[in-house]
């Protein structure tokens, strides 16, 4: 019967007929499928880009509409030291989670990777600490580094060291997020080494013990070649996660002390809900996806050189 | 390097193994055992060992704070999240796993820049349009921002679960006059409840857990979920450890129970689904 109608079709502005004829024999379900997550992601995502792009050129406040006031936002952002720290603070805040969480993730995953009795367990308890939520996380640490009689300075004071204010000294702040940061986050670093490895080839380890491989040169020359790929993908999604945190800094050191802590999106946060400059704010997260798209951009093409 | 490794071998790993699970877990134990001693304890003495354990925190969080309102505003909102989150993730996660096209294509690559795009940039113009539509303190808000965060990872995860069934079921109810949407209603799903009962367990935790948000949308006391809530712990009553901790310790257990329920799926969502796209 729909074949029928679809072969011959009625006279044209009937429409609406074939609508129905295309949903009743299922050609239309894709797309009624998508539809819920369609609309949810155009609310949530795509609103807010075309929005926020026009509030990035405007200076209004939370309450009322701004005027249109060109790339002004952009200027002052590039001229702001707070933006400039940002951007840093950013940077190395990403760089040095991936590499403490690719260093402490491998060398987990290589000790898990091995036979050893209650591997299970360990897998989940290893787990923990990513699954905790961040104020959790951050409360139990905070105690430990909170005043000069806090567990780390006793331990500093057992060896003879004078007490480090670690939440208060902007080097110290900086170190503190960062260690917190990539505790938080090795977890998934290391799960997703493990399955890596344990999708490596049994019989290339033959073969290279037949050649006479020692055991570093079976790493260097056949696990890390293997896991390369998804090093690069697994490094590449760590820096968008650390860019983009707000809740290690936020709920840590709130930014401070003078701002020493402050990434692009706490900064973005306090430019529009603390000075209520939605315009500068705007702008704020703007570059900050910008700066995300380039390192995508910049780590895949590098990824596309590594494999030829 | 494949010989079976001795015994000895195998325990040491064991016990290098332990010491590194207890280091790394030790802020989450301390803050555990912390709980049971009073503030002025904990200020007096600093031991980590509590010498005279005891409730007293636990009983001051549920008699004298809005901890229970804040447990009950998190399990609304990750309730809500995961609901919205199970029908539009395995929705697409079907339409992903059994059709091919552009529009498919699209849609995929789309579910990636939701995954590194940075929320702040949403936050702002949603708190604008969520306020004119008097939604901020309004669960919703966060329900609705929760369940698109989390759709690449639950869609990714329900392909992976649908993939594994065979089309051939489907196509068997096709000849006997079912729908295609009644096929995967009534054959594709009950066949995939344990991998809907991962998803629900994850998009129920990520909510659970989740802190900016929430922070952003739910000002009023009276709407916070557990994460903001306890912040306020840490501003009115500054100096109260004591409470802190056991409010952090009360907020832990829902996450841990539900993670041992989920933990050998997660590198389903993890890998398979998130880094293979």
């Amino acid at each position: 019967m729909t074949t029928a109608q679809n072969v011959l079709p009625r006279a044209a502005g009937s429409w609406r007929e074939s609508a129905r004829a295309w949903i009743r024999s299922g050609g239309a379900l894709p797309f009624l499928l998508l539809a819920p997550s369609v609309i949810l992601m155009l609310t949530v995502i795509a609103y807010p880009i075309v929005t926020g792009f026009y509030y990035s050129f405007t200076d209004g406040s939370l309450l009322k509409f701004g005027r249109f006031i060109g790339l002004d936002n952009y200027t002052e952002l590039l001229v702001s030291r707070d933006f400039h720290r940002a951007v840093v603070f950013s940077l190395v805040f990403a760089a040095a989670n991936v590499a403490g969480c690719y260093l402490l993730g491998l060398g987990l995953a290589l000790l898990m990777n091995q036979e050893v009795p209650g591997r299970a367990f360990f897998r989940v308890a290893l787990l923990l600490p990513w699954i905790v939520p961040s104020i959790v996380s951050i409360v139990s640490w905070r105690w430990m580094m909170a005043d000069d009689r806090a567990l780390f300075n006793q331990i500093i004071g057992f060896f003879g060291g004078s007490p480090i204010f670690f939440l208060s000294d902007e080097h110290w702040a900086t170190v503190a997020v960062i260690v917190i940061k990539i505790w938080r986050s090795f977890p998934f670093m290391m799960l997703s080494l493990l399955a890596a490895l344990q999708g490596i080839d049994r019989t290339l380890y033959e073969a290279a013990e037949i050649d006479g491989a020692t055991r570093w040169q079976a790493f260097r020359h056949v696990t890390m070649p293997q896991i390369a790929n998804i090093s690069i993908v697994l490094g590449l999604l760590m820096t968008i996660w650390s860019v983009n945190d707000f809740d290690t800094p936020w709920l840590l050191t709130q930014g401070g002390p003078a701002n020493a802590t402050e990434n692009l999106v706490l900064l973005a946060y306090r430019y529009t809900f603390g000075r209520n400059d939605v315009g500068l704010g705007s702008a704020t997260s703007f570059v900050t996806l910008i700066i995300l798209m380039g390192l995508v951009v910049v780590m895949l093409r590098r990824q596309k050189g590594a494999d030829r | 390097m494949n010989r079976a490794p001795t015994a000895v071998q195998r325990w040491r790993r064991f016990a290098v193994l332990l010491v590194i699970v207890l280091l790394i877990n030790f802020p989450i134990i301390l803050m555990g055992l912390n709980s049971l001693q009073t503030t002025q304890q904990l200020m007096a003495s600093r031991s980590l060992w509590p010498e005279m354990p005891t409730l007293a925190n636990y009983f001051y969080l549920s008699e004298r704070t809005n901890f229970w309102r804040f447990l009950t505003n998190s399990m609304i909102v990750s309730g809500g999240a995961t609901l919205f989150g199970l029908v539009a993730a395995s929705f697409a996660g079907y339409a992903l796993s059994r059709y091919r096209g552009r529009f498919l294509t699209g849609f995929s690559r789309s579910l990636f820049v939701v995954q590194m795009f940075p929320i702040i940039l949403a936050l702002i113009p949603l708190f604008i349009l969520f306020r004119n539509l008097g939604l901020i303190n309004n669960p919703l808000s966060v329900i609705i921002v929760y369940t698109v965060v989390h759709l690449p990872f639950a869609t990714w995860m329900a392909r992976a679960f649908f993939d594994t069934i065979p089309r051939e079921l489907e196509e068997a109810a096709l000849v006997d006059g079912c729908s295609r949407f009644g096929a995967f209603i009534r054959i594709v799903l009950p066949l995939s409840g344990p991998g809907l009962a991962a998803i629900a367990i994850f998009s129920f935790l990520f909510s659970y857990n989740e802190f900016f948000v929430a922070n952003v949308f739910l000002k009023d006391e009276s709407t916070m979920t557990l994460p903001v809530g306890i912040t306020m712990f840490m501003q009115q009553y500054s100096t109260d450890w004591g409470s802190l901790m056991a409010a952090a310790t009360v907020t832990v257990i829902p996450t841990f129970i539900l993670f041992l329920g989920i933990q050998k799926y997660i590198t389903y969502g993890a890998v398979s689904g998130g880094v293979k796209g």
